[in-house]
Parts: C-alpha cells; structure tokens; sequence
C-alpha cells in the first residue's frame, strides 16, 4: 500500500503543523505594531521592528557577545572533552568505563537550574571558592556575575553531550591502527597527531557543532551566572519582553537570532559535510 | 606481549581532573541540601532535612512540582505515540519525499528555546488559550517529540524486517506482527526516547517560562525565580530528589538495555 508511510506519519506531521503555525505566527507578529496597554497587534505590516532592532547597539553588541562566547565555550569543551572521551574509549578497565558514563549521564540528566545553581553557590560572591580564599587570606576574585561565571557554567553544561558524542567516534577507530603506529616506532604524542586525531575529526566537528548550538541558545546559565551583566542573544530577548510588552519587536530580535543562529549552523554543518568527505579515504567513514 | 596503554599518565590525571569537574557541583549541591546554616562551609556542619520539609511546605513549590509532573507525565507518552508510527515509516520504508519529511522533523531540534517559546507565546495570544499547563504541554510535545524519533528509528536500523515478515507468513495480521514481534524489541528506543523527552520536559525552561505566569509555573521557572528572592538551599534540596531521581533512572536504563546501549540510541 503505497499510502502507508504518508498514513504513518501524520501525527508527526501534525505536530509539525502546530509548529510551523506558531512560527508563522510569530514571524507575522514581527512585521506588526503593538497595540498599547494588550498583548494584541495590529497591522499594516512594517518594517519597524527590524529596522530599529538592526539600529540599536545592543542588537549589535549582542550579536558579536554571542558568537564569541559560544566560539569560545565551544573551544574549551573540546580541549577538555577531548582527553576524556580518549581515556573513557581506550581505558582497559570495564569498571571505570561504566563508574565515569554512570556520573556522565546522572549529570546530564540532573537537569539545568540545578547545576545552574550549584555553580551560582561555588563561584557567588560569598561563594565556596571565595570563602576558601579568604580563609587563607587572600582576596577574593570575582567568578559569578561577568563572563568567567558563565563561561565556566556552560563548558559544564556542555561536556557530557560533547563527551558522549565524541566518544561514539573514538570507538570506531580500530586499536590495531594505533598498535601498529606504535610498534613502528612512533610516541604516543605522534600517534596522536599522525593517527588518532585526523581519523577523529568528522566526530570532533560533529560534537563541536552540538556543543556550538547549545552554547548559542544557553539562556539559564547566562541569566543565573551573568547577573544582567553578560548579554547573549536569548537573555536579551527575554529580558526585553519582561521589561516592555512589545511582542512585535521582541519577535523581530527572535527572528533575527534564529538567522544568525542557523547560519552558523549551516556553516558548521558544511564543514562537517567536508571534512567527513576528505577523512573518508582515510577510512574513517562515520 | 603487553599491548602498550594509548594514554599517557599526564593524559589520564588530566581527564579525571575534567571529570572531577564535571562532578564537583553536582557532589556540593548535595552536601549543600543537607547543611543546617543558609551557607555552606567545608567542613560542612549539621546534618538536616530541613530544606526538604521547607520545600514541600512552600505551596508555590508543591504547585510547581504538581505542573511538571504533569506536563512531563502527559508529553512523554505523547511524544512517543507520535514518534513511534514516524519513526516506522522513516525506518522501514522508501518513499518519495522521504528525506524532506526526515529533515522537516529534525528541525525543531536546532531553534532556539528562546524562540520557540516565543512561538508559542504568540500562538496562544491569538487562538486565546492564554498561558497555563495546555500551551506548555502542546509547545513542549511540538519540541520534544523528534528526540523520540531520534532513539526509535535507530532502534529499528538494528532490527531484523524478516523477524516481523516470517511472523506474517505464518499468518499473522500486520497489526499483531507488529504488536507482538517488532514492539518488544523496540523497548531500548522507548526507553531511550522516553525518558529523554521525559526529562526534556521536565527541566525545561526556556519555552516554560514564556508560557508560565504568577498562578501557573513548572518547578525550572519556579526554583529559578526563587533563587532570585531568597538565599537558602531549598533549591538545592529539590535538586537532590530530582537527581536521586535520574539516578534511579539511569540505574533502570543499565538494568534494562545496558547504559552502552542506551547511549548509542540518544
């Protein structure tokens, strides 16, 4: 029955429909002019929204907060989830494989606001680590609050899923391959460079990407950990709906966010589209 | 001969340094919960459960808990009545526009909460619902629900179609070959999918708090705004029980399919 798979799909295509209503919704609202005083919008379409957006510094100081941030919380994920993935997928020791998935896992599923918080109590002001310092006389640094804070909270919220990704590519690179650098004479450090890591880019850039999307659209942990201090992208859209109802040009920086988002995006997946084309030869079709 | 380790000790020491932090706030919010003064201090001092009362005595919270529990306990069956047909018709068959309708479904999964949330913000100004559980619950099972198929269609790539067509050659209907061939094994990717979407929908907060207001907040939205006024470990001690929660559920993922397993599906 040629109609079956149409048939089997349609309640997914039905939530999609809802979806792509909202979204539609949304894209209209930001071509609107509010009404004062209502939730309401009213027509004709306008360009408004976008032109004072695109004119206003804070779009601009945003926009430029955003992507660095991410590129950077990105960078530091990688550096540290690298050698992690790399222990837990050539460890000999089935133990301590299941013990650090086991932490991986209960933290990635223990839920945002609370490793949000947690981080607000170590680097807060009046924070563990401050404490500490104090304790032993020196002065206490500012962690919480500035870019540092949020930095350190999105690295974290970031390393299980870069972790886990990556290690699902790590796995597929057969040990012999790096035995038998080994026995021909090479360091581990060339191993490394010469074998492992080429053959292991099309999962590097791939967990890269995911952590790049999730450090794009961090919200909580900018909020809790920035203290209106740290402008990206999503803080500033929700902070600007609470401080003036103006749904049209709240929706406008909406939309404007998701086109730089997904343009990066696209690009990264553009990348990952190359790179895995060029190591394939290498065998390292993933 | 010993083969040689692939890592150096430096390599090592480092990557359980990443893990240490990885687990670090995770080990102080707990010590945190159980702490008798609104401050921690190393060594901790006292030994209470205090803040868990106080948690369930504040009504806000126990308001909040309810909300979640049920948008969770309604959006993860749902997300998987939804993806377990898709994820069947993406898997085992071949038909035009395949690779559209796959893409089309992925898509939710790379726009930003904060959008979507507005999305559905302005959906439910103009049909009128205003906020509340039903927006919440329709915009969180729009999201979710492609993680679903995510873990379900890579389930089905694992499974032999000859089991399920021998069952119909010995004159099984489609229905019961499915339902007493292909759906049991087909419990890893419910599993997976399942409480995935699961916690998905539970811990999250950028779509919630656009469709959340004074009367009607989830526990993410509640717990974030009452850090914002007060300075205790209240929030901390529900931080406890929903980990002690995911831990009994990571231990049902390891009992039931294998941890391993269960990461290959995510």
């Amino acid at each position: 029955m040629r109609a079956r798979p149409y048939l089997l799909l349609v309640p997914a295509l039905a939530a999609l429909a809802i979806f792509a209503a909202a979204f539609a919704l949304f894209v209209t609202v930001s071509f609107s002019t509010a009404t004062p005083g209502t939730v309401l919008t009213h027509g004709p379409a306008t360009l408004a929204n976008y032109r004072s957006v695109l004119a206003s510094p804070l779009a601009r100081d945003t926009a430029i907060t955003t992507l660095r941030l991410a590129g950077l919380m990105t960078l530091l994920t990688a550096l540290l989830g690298y050698p992690l993935a790399y222990v837990l997928a050539r460890s000999p020791s089935r133990l301590l494989r299941r013990t650090v998935l086991f932490g991986l896992v209960v933290t990635f599923l223990s839920g945002g606001v609370t490793r949000a918080y947690a981080w607000l109590i170590i680097l807060g002001n009046k924070g563990l680590i401050n404490q500490t310092l104090v304790a032993l006389g020196l002065s206490p640094v500012k962690l919480a609050y500035n870019e540092t804070g949020v930095t350190i909270g999105v690295v974290h919220f970031l390393l299980p899923f870069f972790v886990l990704t990556l290690l699902a590519a790590l796995k597929n690179i057969p040990l012999s391959l790096e035995e038998a650098a080994r026995n021909l004479g090479a360091s581990r450090w060339q191993v490394f460079i010469r074998v492992v890591l080429p053959l292991s880019i099309p999962g590097l850039v791939s967990a890269a990407s995911l952590s790049f999307a999730g450090a794009l659209s961090a919200f909580l942990f900018p909020e809790l950990l920035g203290g209106g201090r740290v402008h990206m992208a999503s803080n500033v859209i929700y902070e600007t709906i609470l401080t003036d109802f103006n749904l049209p040009r709240v929706a406008a920086m909406a939309a404007l966010f998701l086109v730089l988002a997904l343009a990066a995006l696209a690009l990264l997946g553009l990348l990952q589209r190359r790179s895995a084309h060029l190591w394939a030869g290498a065998g390292a079709k993933t | 001969m010993n083969a040689p380790r692939s890592y150096s000790t430096p390599v090592a020491a480092l990557a359980g340094l990443v893990m240490a932090f990885i687990l670090l706030p995770v080990a102080f919010i707990a010590l945190y919960a159980f702490n008798e003064s609104g401050y921690l201090r190393l060594p901790p001092q006292g030994l209470t459960f205090h803040w868990f009362a106080n948690f369930f005595a504040i009504a806000r919270f126990r308001a909040a808990l309810e909300a979640s529990l049920i948008v969770s306990a309604v959006v993860a069956p749902a997300c998987l009545l939804i993806a377990v047909p898709a994820a069947l018709a993406l898997a085992r068959y071949r038909f035009p526009g395949r690779d559209a309708i796959n893409a089309l479904i992925m898509s939710p999964l790379v726009v930003p909460g904060v959008v979507i949330g507005i999305s559905f913000l302005s959906l439910s100004a103009r049909v009128g619902t205003g906020l509340g559980l039903v927006p919440i619950i329709v915009a969180m099972t729009c999201f979710a629900f492609p993680f679903a198929v995510r873990a379900l269609a890579a389930n089905l790539h694992g499974l032999d179609p000859r089991l399920e067509e021998a069952a119909r050659n010995l004159g099984a209907s489609r229905f019961n070959a499915f339902l007493f061939v292909t759906l049991p094994q087909l419990r890893p990717g419910l599993l997976a999918g399942g409480i995935f979407v699961f916690v998905e929908a539970i811990d999250n907060f950028s779509i919630a708090v656009f469709l959340t207001n004074a009367r009607i907040t989830t526990l993410p939205v509640e717990s974030y705004s009452y850090i914002r006024d007060f300075d205790d470990p209240t929030v901390a001690a529900m931080a406890v029980l929903l980990m002690s929660l995911s831990a009994v559920l990571v231990f049902a993922i390891d009992r039931l399919v294998g941890l391993d397993r269960f990461l290959e599906l995510k």
